[in-house]
Parts: C-alpha cells; sequence; structure tokens
C-alpha cells in the first residue's frame, strides 16, 4: 500500500521520539494497544504550571500509520492547554495524514493515546 | 439461510481447548467431501451449494485453528459480537509488550539468532499461559471481561509471534 508523502516523512524523520520519567508529578503517560495490528503505543506529556503542554514524547510499535499518528500528535500538543490538546480528533490526524480508511484506526489510536495522556496527568493532580 | 455454528461444523461442541491436529486432519475429510471438484458434473444447485459449504468450511477452519480467533468466536456465540479492532488500555501488559518489542528490535539489530530462539520459548510459555487462564474462564458469564481482556492479549501475542517468525525467516537467508 502507498503511503502518503506526509506520512513516509514522519516516519523516516519522527518527530519527539523519547521518554519521560512517568512518576514525575508533572507527565502524563498514556499507554495504548491495537490488539489485531498488534500496535503499541506511548505517549507522554510535560505539563507546565499554567496548564500548557511544555514537552511532549512518544515511542510506538507498529506500522508507518500509527508511528506517523502519534509522531503528528505530539507535534500538535505542544504548546496547547490541556483542554486544547484534548479537542484533537482523529480525522484531523487522518486528514493531515491523507491516511487511508483502513488506516483510520490508527489516528483513532493516536487520539486515544492523547486523551489517556491527559487523563493520567489529571488523575496524578487530583483534578479528575 | 443462517450459517451453521463452526464447531457444528467439524461435529464439534463450542469450547476453547482443541486438538489442532485432530481439527487438521478432520478439516482435510470434509474439504475433499465438499471439494467443487467432485460436483463438476453435478447439477448448477449443487455445485452452488458445494461451493458455499467449502468456503464456509474454509473459514470455520481458518478462525477455530488460531487461538485468539477462536477466543473471539466463542465470546461472540455467548455475547454481543467484538469488534477486531479497538483501543485497548491494559497499562502493564502493555508496558511489557513495548520491552519486547525493544528487546526483538536488539535481537534483529544484532542479528542474534539464538537470542530469537530464546525469545520465541518465553512468548510460547506466555501464550500457552494466557490459553490456559482463557480456557477456565471465558464460559463464566461473570468473568466475561477478564476473558475479553485475555482474548484481547492473545491478538498482541499472535502478532508478536508473527513478526517473530518474520525475523526468522530474514536471518535465515
Amino acid at each position: 500500500m502507498a503511503y502518503s508523502e506526509k506520512v513516509i516523512d514522519h516516519y523516516e524523520n519522527p518527530r519527539n521520539v523519547g521518554k519521560m520519567d512517568a512518576e514525575d508529578p508533572s507527565v502524563g503517560t498514556g499507554m495504548v494497544g491495537a490488539p489485531a495490528c498488534g500496535d503499541v503505543m506511548r505517549l507522554q506529556i510535560k505539563v507546565n504550571e499554567s496548564g500548557v503542554i511544555e514537552d511532549a514524547k512518544f515511542k510506538t510499535y507498529g506500522c508507518g500509520s500509527a508511528i506517523a499518528s502519534s509522531s503528528l500528535a505530539t507535534e500538535w500538543m505542544k504548546g496547547k492547554t490541556l483542554d486544547e490538546a484534548e479537542t484533537i480528533k482523529n480525522t484531523q490526524l487522518a486528514e493531515e495524514l491523507a491516511l487511508p480508511p483502513v488506516k483510520i484506526h490508527c489516528s483513532v489510536l493516536a487520539e486515544d493515546a492523547i486523551k489517556a495522556a491527559v487523563r493520567d496527568y489529571k488523575q496524578k493532580k487530583g483534578l479528575l | 439461510m443462517g450459517s451453521p455454528c463452526h464447531f457444528a461444523l467439524f461435529e464439534l461442541q463450542p469450547s476453547f481447548r482443541l486438538d489442532l491436529e485432530q481439527l487438521a486432519v478432520r478439516y482435510r475429510e470434509l474439504a475433499r467431501q465438499v471439494h467443487p471438484d467432485r460436483f463438476a458434473d453435478a447439477s448448477e444447485r449443487d455445485q452452488r451449494l458445494a461451493l458455499e459449504q467449502s468456503a464456509s468450511l474454509n473459514e470455520a477452519y481458518r478462525v477455530l485453528k488460531n487461538a485468539p480467533q477462536r477466543a473471539r468466536y466463542l465470546l461472540a456465540l455467548s455475547g454481543p459480537e467484538l469488534p477486531l479492532e479497538v483501543t485497548v488500555q491494559d497499562p502493564g501488559f502493555l508496558m511489557q509488550q513495548m520491552h519486547w518489542r525493544e528487546e526483538l528490535e536488539d535481537l534483529q539489530g544484532s542479528a542474534n539468532v539464538s537470542g530469537v530462539a530464546t525469545f520465541k520459548r518465553r512468548l510460547k510459555v506466555a501464550q500457552d499461559e494466557l490459553n490456559e487462564s482463557f480456557a477456565v474462564c471465558w464460559d463464566d458469564p461473570l468473568r466475561r471481561e477478564e476473558a475479553e481482556r485475555l482474548m484481547r492479549r492473545m491478538q498482541f501475542l499472535d502478532k508478536l509471534s508473527h513478526e517473530v517468525r518474520q525475523l526468522e525467516e530474514r536471518l535465515d537467508d
């Protein structure tokens, strides 16, 4: 299957690959997986005191579309508030990356990872 | 026309524990009986019927011989069908999956054949344990949630074992 140029770009030069200390109170970690493809995605955010996401990192084992979706998600989350980050939709990721219909679930996984990371941070801070 | 249950096609009761060798033997027998070639001179209706039976048989065999697919099918027999693709949040298990992927990546990088063999054995042990846990809980309605979680874990390990096989083939070349 042919990948779009944007997917290939993110796949070959993934942004923000890495790991943060999950125990750090200012870090939120989202860990999600897609069983049928076997994809595993970890997305982490570092949030400052005004509730703005200062940094985002990810590590994804999966296909090019899953890697590109999480890479793009970290790019978009940086500089956003938690509430803004939570409004990022899989359809926006899929559109930006021109994902074909069979790969839409990869962007769903990235959206779920964003939500899981934000929720983890909020739980840590007693905001939920 | 409702299609008969996959297990019924093999004259089996729905069960997770299955003798795969026996299943394969039975499959070959049945496949011969309904093989479309045997109906070359039959009426158009019989030909179509044989074709349909052959297709259902292949589908049933495909599902039953694979542990996570058999598990998902069993859960669908006793409740709503579970979608193939979902997002799973099972942090401890996913964390371990990530470690295993990292390990496999390292083994690939170092082309470590004996390391891959060890990895494969460990994976098999994990799969056997998972199968065993599923076998004892899938038909208990009170443990359905647990059975679902185990089935999803099986899917991950099944995919991982595919990747291990692919890596083995690459290292063989």
